[in-house]
């Protein structure tokens, strides 16, 4: 080849207008028009794509899109109606399948003819808005086949028909069902919903209200919930397998409307099946359900929640009002644990350990327990057994749970202050007769009700325990002093209580043996002389002696005895028999405590000492009292004493109760004072919401009571009214 | 300080003109006024009408009539004396109007200063004139302010000396006194309650107070607000009355 001269080479544009004639047109278009029927005749096969993708083109680009687009319409609508036709011909069961095979086909078809004209799609349809393509595919086969007449309901009414066989027990085809409904939601949303997914909601309801009724005449409310689960579930498998993930929270919340939120309260109070048995059984499984299932349904928990709670309240009320449970304190203590253990455990394992739960837990038993006024001096009872021997053997942890779980019970008290009172009076005792179990127990107490209560609550009760250190280290410096002394007298041990820590006792007066007076005058002047300007009382009434006695047959014992008992019998030493009166002169104590005393040392079995005659139980004036030559005990050692903290007699819990009610009128007062300091002027009301809140952590105050108060702060010049309102009041500096 | 700006002149003029008096008393009562007219009225007409200037021979004479012999004071006797020449029951509430006017510090008993002092400000230095003054005393408990001035003096007055409540006769008695003045058909029940549940002394604030619950609250105690803040004792007062079927009980 010869180098030819390089022309250049330029594209040009037509220097012509290309005219398309309107035959020629018509012509092209019949082409397409063959193409889009043999498209739907399955014979694409044949075509050429390019030269139908050409003529398209030329159609659009001589301003023949219109006809182009009307073509298509007509055309594919004619298709679809014929379409339609061997669709609704189609008989019972081969419907769906009729309908998804076409579909498919359409789809196909639709493709390639978009695919076909895509350049009208693409110039032609935005500029003159017309629909593009596949969504006027989409469109016509909504139209055509879809909206037909005559496919519509019977399209509706196979797909409800396939899903109520399904619920009740048969199998369908699944993925024939998801193929339609996917085929509903590729139309448009709005076609899914209008034409399926809201008739298919209300048939449901109306499906689960029929079993819903019949459920719950045959069955009990475990057996009923498992049913309403089984369902729950089912219907979320339906939808994961064949409908629009959007319907799960619509069918869902029909289910839960028709089977639990319509029947809540006839489940919740079933008769021997319903929530109430429920927790008396710790059925934690079917809790767990009911629980599961009614937080679904608005008021679900409430409603559970509040038949809890007033369950709670009727049992616990009953618990606290019952004379039987009440005669031992102990025991009821621990039932009132044992409750609480219980639910907690409920909630834990049942409820999800939801706080509402808790807190009206929480809340029932504040309530029930403060319903008897005797609650705080039980639950000290209940620690006083604790700590004087029920703690034996129990690890260190366990010691802390039980610890812990009395002081949850104590935070539900309203009459702290009560409480506090009696821990004091059972701390005494149990510090003086020495009965403590565990010091580390006792020491662990005092600090949870200091972080509970604050430093005031338990200043006093650790002077106790100061006071018992002291002690030792006084007895061992008395003794050393006494060295020479001491021989074959008695042995002295003494505690030295400092009156403001220790529960006051009135002292009573007691005649106490010669045969010890003079060693404790002996301690008396030792101490003195280590501290003076104090003055020291004997406290009769609260402390033990141990006597050796030997019995007729020569049998010697050693008796553990109160102060009191031992005065009594060392009366025996020299002389055999006493009358009632005569103990009386000698002794000089109080006549209730030497009768009590009496009983003790001669009509209790195995610890009659003493013989009384009469033999009766009660003692009278005339009562002849002699030794008990004839005493026998298999142990060595007696205790005869009764110092253990029992719960008190009427009479004295009056008294108690008084000297609370007396402690609390300075409290309030000091709190008066304190507010009315920092606001100067205050009205009535707000005073007795500001007193109320800052004691409530001790006690609940009567509003009565502070209006006295008030009245007394007036009187001693405090506070004065306001002159124009008298409902104010006035702090005076 | 003579500060009679033409403004002040004209006010003086002006008071002598309305009130007739003098122009050293027109001064006087505008500058305790602040040379506002109406207060200087208000100041004029609540002294006594007659300022007379009282003897004060008169007076030491008048004093010495009653006083005890062996003490500087006035005591029973003296003052039996004085009801007598008076011509008035020592029990007449007139004794008491007198001895609010007085300042008297307690019953049955007039110092020389309350004496002289009291009635140098009544204007009175003989028998007669005294006598003529009774009707306008007894007038006074007629007025509110006065009378509640009066009721709330009477506390003090009636009580023991260096005791802070009155005791419960005493109250009583002098209860029936006052309510028979200004009438208060619920005081008989009070005076009831209080001996059948309460028979102890009376504070101040409750003795006070009792004269509002009187004014303010009605007879069916409808009115009566639970959250009034009203002492104690009348709180149980309104629940005796409602227990005892005196009144209808408001349970809303």
């Amino acid at each position: 080849m010869s180098a030819q001269k390089k022309r250049n080479f330029k594209i040009e544009a037509f220097k012509h207008r290309v005219e398309l004639d309107p035959k020629y047109a018509e012509r092209t278009w019949k082409v397409l028009e063959h193409a889009i029927h043999e498209i739907y005749n399955h014979n694409a096969s044949g075509l050429s794509f390019e030269e139908l993708y050409r003529n398209a083109y030329n159609m659009v680009l001589h301003k023949y899109g219109e006809k182009l687009y009307s073509g298509l319409v007509t055309t594919m609508s004619g298709h679809l109606k014929e379409i339609a036709k061997s669709i609704e011909d189609s008989q019972g069961g081969l419907f769906l399948e009729e309908l998804d095979r076409k579909w498919g086909d359409h789809n196909k078809a639709l493709q390639m003819i978009r695919d076909i004209l895509m350049y009208m799609d693409r110039t032609f349809v935005p500029i003159n808005h017309k629909t593009p393509v596949h969504e006027l595919g989409l469109n016509l086969w909504r139209d055509n086949i879809i909206r037909s007449g005559k496919i519509q309901t019977r399209l509706l009414d196979t797909l409800l028909d396939l899903i109520h066989r399904e619920r009740t027990g048969e199998v369908i085809n699944r993925s024939l069902m998801r193929n339609i409904t996917k085929m509903l939601m590729d139309l448009g949303s709005s076609v899914y919903q209008e034409d399926f997914e809201k008739p298919f909601l209300e048939v449901s309801a109306s499906f689960y209200s029929g079993e819903s009724q019949q459920l719950i005449e045959c069955c009990d409310c475990g057996e009923y919930l498992r049913k309403a689960e089984r369902r729950l579930t089912e219907e979320t498998e339906r939808v994961s397998h064949y409908l629009d993930v959007k319907s799960e929270v619509k069918i869902t919340s029909v289910v839960e409307g028709e089977m639990i939120a319509n029947h809540m309260q006839r489940l919740v109070h079933m008769e021997n099946s319903g929530l109430v048995n429920m927790l008396v059984e710790d059925r934690y499984e079917d809790l767990s359900r009911m629980y599961n299932l009614f937080r679904r349904v608005p008021d679900g928990l409430s409603t559970v929640r509040d038949v809890m709670t007033s369950h709670l309240r009727e049992t616990g009320k009953q618990l606290v009002g019952d004379p039987e449970r009440l005669k031992d304190p102990v025991d009821f203590v621990q039932h009132l644990l044992d409750e609480k253990d219980k639910y907690d455990k409920i909630i834990n394992k049942a409820f999800n350990n939801d706080k509402s739960f808790q807190n009206a837990l929480n809340s029932s038993f504040e309530y029930f327990i403060n319903l008897n006024n005797r609650s705080p001096e039980f639950i000290s009872l209940y620690v006083d057994d604790k700590l004087r021997k029920g703690l034996k053997g129990v690890s260190e942890e366990d010691v802390e749970v039980v610890l812990d779980k009395v002081m949850m019970l104590f935070r539900y008290l309203q009459e702290k202050d009560v409480f506090e009172k009696y821990y004091k009076q059972h701390l005494a005792k149990r510090l003086l007769s020495g009965k403590t179990a565990s010091d580390d127990a006792e020491r662990s107490m005092i600090v949870k009700l200091k972080t509970e209560c604050g430093y005031q609550f338990t200043s006093k009760l650790e002077g106790m325990f100061t006071d018992m250190k002291t002690s030792v280290d006084t007895m061992q410096g008395f003794y050393t002093s006494q060295y020479c002394e001491t021989g074959d007298g008695p042995t002295l041990a003494v505690q030295v209580l400092t009156t403001g820590s220790w529960p006051t006792q009135p002292s009573a007066p007691c005649n106490l043996p010669a045969e010890i007076l003079g060693i404790c005058e002996r301690f008396r002047t030792f101490y003195l002389g280590t501290h003076t300007g104090r003055r020291l009382t004997w406290q009769t009434n609260m402390g033990t002696a141990d006597i050796k006695a030997t019995f007729g047959k020569g049998q010697k014992h050693e008796l553990n005895v109160s102060t009191y008992q031992m005065c009594i019998l060392m009366l025996f030493n020299s002389a055999d028999q006493l009358t009632y009166r005569e103990i009386e002169q000698a002794i000089e104590i109080p006549a209730p405590d030497l009768k009590r005393c009496l009983q003790s040392l001669a009509c209790v079995k195995g610890k009659n000492v003493l013989r009384k005659e009469p033999m009766s139980k009660d003692i009278a004036e005339d009562d002849a009292f002699y030794f008990n030559d004839k005493f026998t005990s298999k142990f060595i050692k007696v205790k005869i004493g009764t110092v253990a903290a029992q719960k008190e007699s009427e009479p004295e819990k009056q008294e108690t109760r008084q000297r609370v009610e007396e402690d609390r009128k300075p409290q309030i007062e000091a709190a008066i004072v304190r507010i009315m300091k920092s606001r100067r002027v205050l009205d009535h009301n707000t005073i007795v919401t500001e007193v109320t809140s800052q004691l409530q952590s001790r006690f609940l105050p009567n509003p009565v009571v502070i209006k006295k108060r008030i009245e007394s702060l007036i009187e001693r010049e405090f506070l004065e009214r306001d002159k124009n309102d008298r409902k104010l009041y006035r702090y005076l500096a | 300080m003579h500060k009679s700006g033409r403004g002040h002149r004209d006010k003086v003029q002006q008071f002598m003109a309305i009130t007739g008096s003098s122009e050293k008393a027109a001064i006087q009562a505008l500058k305790a006024s602040d040379w506002h007219l109406e207060g200087a009225f208000d100041v004029f007409y609540s002294q006594p009408h007659i300022r007379t200037v009282t003897d004060s021979r008169h007076l030491e004479e008048l004093y010495n009539r009653y006083k005890d012999p062996y003490v500087d004071m006035i005591l029973v006797d003296g003052i039996t004396l004085l009801c007598n020449d008076l011509q008035v029951d020592p029990q007449d509430i007139v004794m008491l109007v007198i001895s609010w006017h007085m300042k008297a510090a307690t019953m049955c008993e007039f110092s020389r200063q309350e004496f002289i002092g009291g009635l140098q400000f009544l204007g009175i230095d003989t028998t007669e004139k005294f006598r003529d003054k009774l009707s306008y005393m007894r007038s006074e408990l007629k007025d509110e302010q006065k009378f509640r001035e009066i009721y709330n003096f009477a506390f003090g007055w009636a009580k023991e000396k260096g005791q802070k409540s009155l005791a419960l006769d005493t109250a009583i008695g002098m209860w029936q006194l006052l309510f028979a003045e200004r009438h208060w058909p619920l005081v008989d029940h009070w005076c009831q309650f209080l001996q059948v549940r309460h028979n102890k002394a009376i504070s101040r604030d409750t003795w006070s107070q009792l004269l509002e619950f009187a004014k303010t609250v009605d007879l069916q105690l409808s009115n009566y607000d639970e959250e009034g803040a009203w002492p104690y004792l009348i709180d149980e007062f309104v629940e005796y009355l409602t227990e005892n079927g005196i009144v209808q009980s408001h349970q809303n």
